[in-house]
């Protein structure tokens, strides 16, 4: 048996484009690899680069502040970083992480102001897509499962061998799977192996990083059986290669960009941008409107200020606090109908993953590495609950008019760290 | 008719019968035409929508109230970017990129709301425009159609024949390109017919619009001299298939991954956040407006009262109020200018690096020309935020200004103990229409064409290149006969 095996493996790797492929894939699986996880070596430095500029930057508001101890001066000054570490699958699907930030500093002002910042990032460079591992998956390795399947009988046929296996061959049929076998084989092993070293150096769970493999193996079975029936077709070697070749072309990039028109045409959204004309409406009426309509408004949410002492004069910090908190509150029903709208495109999204297997593919892997949009948005509530956090925090020292000292500074929430 | 017309002719003959050609060369029009279609759609409806945002903030700041000045600093704008026709053709970094940018006093915000956060991955596969169409789909296509169109003779033998009945190996070579070249100039068809439309009914200017075409042309054409000559090198119609994918998977879809990872380690740039903390951190270090002892803004006082021959800040002419903000808003200024500056450097020299690599890949040369001549580039992106920027101090100023003349030194500091105070320096809101509307000034035609030059150049190196590469192939071909 296993001599069976050791012979296919010689007439394999005899073949001229054989051992080219295969190099070349695990060549390309390597280089991936290395580069999502140099990304996202850079990614997590930064991160860390960050801590010690943002203590910096709180102690020299500190001093300052901490003179008059003006609570409503740390709250407006202070900004609080928030952070989005990668998971440890991220190295190998990037996805939205190059676009979306993954810090984002905030104050105890309006949230909806502050939760849609960009990062500054070289958009020309986003725009072709990063070299990831889940590219080279998606991509690239069909093309090579294409060269490596295509011509199975085929080849054998237009070398005028085909009869001559068909009568030496005790089981045709294990025959073909031996063969199959070992260029399927071999291809999953260039890709597997370099991926399960990064998911192994990046400490990943092995529950996820067998979820990548499992996913992977169908991806490479479902274009393995493609070529299979291709081939059963009884065509030339270089019409099942051109067939093959065009449907790799339908399958991952025509039906996907149209998929995305039909999405977004469907899914509108450009709340976004309303919700924030919204929330400065609201925010800087503010200014314009009775103080005492204001407070009142903003002890509905607050109850448990109601009783402190009562706005006067011309200015107050709990009134400024109160207006800020109200924008937000005018501007809720935009920023859930601009969630809403963004969860229906990333469900829709998941819907043509069942019928398109490279979306399904990508849709899998992103949600597992936790870098597609929803792990966006989940970043959103963790900075939302954060934000509530913080005025909570600074609202018992601006409500009861408590001095605020360098001491104070320290205790204010930080962001936890996952 | 010459030989060259007639095997070209011939070639067209042979095509219209094949029938996995037809079916390859129909879906790429129908893809050209929904593409152009959908793409002119979305321009002209992501322009109004933008246009429509842009008449709503104006109106809103027009509309404002009475209000102190520094109340509207704070109001601050909206600025939206407008999309220019071309986008329609190619949208270039747009949707990566944000539209909007609020604008406001002290404060230097990003430009928000670019469309890739606001879908799911699959935009990532790339959108379907005529841009895409022609840069990623209609190469491979053209090597579905022309892979076999030598080595198909040669496997059967019918190329001895032609050298029998007189065709000269160049004629052959010649008419085959020509051949495949007649498919590519119909596969750019919808894109004429795309840009004509835009140039007729859209306002898209005339050169740019040429440049994109002669573009796309050159772009095409390199891959019909490619497809000719890999087809007659090849021993076998099944190798030339073979090299030809591997070529276009290389150029189309590797490199212009790769390039970017590369340019991002070697050149890389401060975050928003670091970006954000080193201004504030500048901003101690040069005068400190909280601290009442600060040396510059000590010296800042000196300066003003000597300036007006006075005492003390009471007895200025103007709002002393009103004149601080306008100095510190110049400091701010001029340290978010220097650090966009130097954000812009590194972005630029991260082109730079994969304009380089564009050498190896037409499709990178291409997209660089497209963007720039369709003004989608990330430099119209750079346009868009420095002339924000601009606008942001130009009115925020104008503010700071009304502050200093409209209001007295005395009111601005009783305006929250005293309320007759508090209603003076509300002044009178006709103010907020004087203060002009943002309009983005796009590139010039002139700018647009410099920067599609390199582009342009090299896809005609690779067109020259590849004129060798016919040589030889003619030379081998004739060896041969």
């Amino acid at each position: 048996m296993t001599g069976l095996w050791r012979h296919e493996l010689r007439l394999f790797l005899r073949q001229r484009l054989a051992l080219p492929a295969l190099a070349l894939m695990a060549l390309l699986s390597i280089a991936s690899v290395w580069a999502g996880m140099a990304e996202i070596e850079r990614q997590r430095d930064t991160i860390a680069r960050i801590q010690p500029q943002q203590a910096a930057d709180v102690a020299a508001i500190a001093k300052w502040v901490s003179v008059e101890g003006d609570a409503g001066n740390a709250a407006y000054y202070t900004f609080h970083a928030t952070w989005d570490e990668p998971s440890a699958l991220a190295f190998a699907a990037i996805g939205q992480r190059d676009v979306a930030p993954y810090i984002l500093r905030i104050r105890a002002l309006g949230l909806e102001a502050q939760l849609y910042e960009s990062e500054n990032y070289n958009a020309e460079l986003a725009l072709p897509g990063r070299f990831d591992w889940a590219f080279v998956l998606t991509y690239l390795a069909p093309l090579f499962v294409i060269v490596l399947l295509h011509d199975l009988k085929s080849g054998e046929r237009e070398a005028g061998r085909i009869g001559l296996l068909a009568a030496m061959a005790r089981n045709q049929q294990a025959l073909w799977r031996r063969r199959i076998g070992l260029r399927i084989g071999g291809l999953l092993a260039a890709l597997l192996i370099p991926f399960l070293i990064g998911a192994a150096l990046s400490g990943a769970s092995p529950g996820l990083a067998l979820i990548f493999i499992v996913v992977a193996a169908a991806y490479i079975l479902f274009w393995a059986m493609l070529c299979l029936w291709v081939g059963s077709r009884g065509w030339s070697s270089v019409t099942n290669a051109a067939t093959l070749a065009a449907s790799w072309l339908v399958l991952t990039l025509i039906l996907p960009a149209l998929g995305n028109l039909a999405i977004n045409s469907v899914v509108p959204v450009r709340q976004g941008v309303e919700l924030t004309l919204e929330q400065r409406e609201k925010v800087h009426g503010g200014w314009d409107k009775p103080k005492q309509e204001t407070m009142q408004a903003f002890f509905k949410a607050y109850p448990e200020w109601k009783d402190t002492k009562p706005v006067e004069g011309g200015f107050h910090w709990k009134w400024y606090y109160a207006f800020q908190h109200l924008g937000d509150l005018a501007a809720a029903p935009q920023a859930k109908a601009y969630r809403e709208g963004l969860e229906a495109r990333d469900r829709w999204t998941g819907r043509f993953g069942f019928a398109l297997p490279a979306v399904g593919l990508q849709t899998i892997l992103h949600r597992t590495a936790r870098t597609d949009l929803n792990a966006g948005l989940i970043y959103q509530d963790r900075i939302r609950s954060y934000h509530k956090q913080l005025r909570r925090f600074y609202y018992p020292y601006v409500f009861n008019e408590v001095p605020f000292r360098e001491a104070d500074f320290v205790k204010a929430p930080q962001w936890e760290h996952r | 008719m010459n030989p060259i017309r007639l095997i070209a002719a011939d070639e067209w003959r042979l095509m219209r019968r094949n029938r996995v050609a037809m079916l390859g060369l129909v879906m790429l029009l129908a893809l050209s035409v929904i593409a152009a279609l959908t793409s002119i759609a979305q321009r002209d409806n992501s322009d109004a929508i933008r246009a429509r945002f842009q008449a709503q903030a104006d109106q809103a700041f027009d509309g404002a109230p009475a209000r102190h000045p520094h109340r509207m600093v704070h109001y601050g704008h909206f600025v939206f970017r407008p999309l220019p026709a071309l986008a329609a053709f190619d949208p270039g970094v747009d949707a990566f990129t944000g539209n909007t940018i609020y604008l406001e006093g002290h404060r230097q915000n990003s430009a928000n709301f670019g469309d890739v956060r606001q879908s799911s991955l699959l935009v990532r596969f790339g959108q379907l425009t005529p841009a895409f169409v022609l840069q990623a789909l209609a190469p491979l296509i053209l090597i579905f159609i022309g892979f076999g169109i030598v080595a198909r003779e040669r496997e059967r033998g019918t190329i001895r024949q032609l050298f029998a009945h007189g065709v000269a190996p160049r004629a052959l070579l010649f008419g085959k390109a020509l051949g495949l070249g007649g498919i590519a100039a119909l596969m750019l068809a919808p894109g004429v017919l795309a840009l004509g439309w835009l140039i007729a009914f859209e306002g898209a200017p005339l050169a740019p619009s040429l440049t994109l075409l002669a573009g796309y042309a050159a772009y095409l054409g390199i891959w019909v001299l490619l497809i000719v000559i890999a087809s007659s090198l090849a021993a076998h119609a099944r190798t030339a298939l073979m090299a030809l994918i591997g070529i276009w998977a290389f150029t189309v879809i590797l490199l212009p991954r790769i390039a970017p990872d590369v340019a991002l380690a070697t050149n890389p740039t401060l975050t928003r956040l670091e970006t954000d903390i080193a201004i504030k951190e500048d901003l101690r270090k040069m005068g400190d407006s909280h601290n009442p002892d600060d040396p510059y803004f000590n010296a800042f006082k000196q300066r003003t009262l000597k300036q007006y021959g006075v005492e003390k800040v009471e007895d200025l002419p103007v709002n002393y109020r009103g004149l601080l903000a306008v100095e510190g808003e110049k400091l701010t200024s001029k340290l978010f200018d220097d650090y966009a500056d130097r954000q812009f450097a590194a972005q630029k020299a991260q082109s730079r690096f994969t304009d380089t690599v564009g050498l190896l890949s037409p499709a990178i040369a291409l997209r660089r020309l497209s963007m720039s001549a369709a003004g989608t580039d990330l430099e119209g992106h750079r346009r868009f935020l420095s002339q924000a920027e601009g606008y942001r101090f130009a009115i925020v100023q104008q503010l700071n200004q009304l502050q200093a003349t409209a209001i007295t030194y005395d009111d601005d500091s009783n305006r929250n103990k005293d309320p007759e105070a508090g209603r003076r320096v509300r002044i009178d809101p006709k103010n907020w229409q004087k203060v002009p509307d943002f309009r983005y000034q796009a590139a010039a035609t002139g700018e647009k064409l410099q920067a599609a030059l390199p582009g342009m150049l090299t896809l005609l190196g690779w067109l020259v290149v590849l004129g060798f590469g016919m040589r030889l192939a003619i030379r081998r071909l004739a060896d041969a006969a």
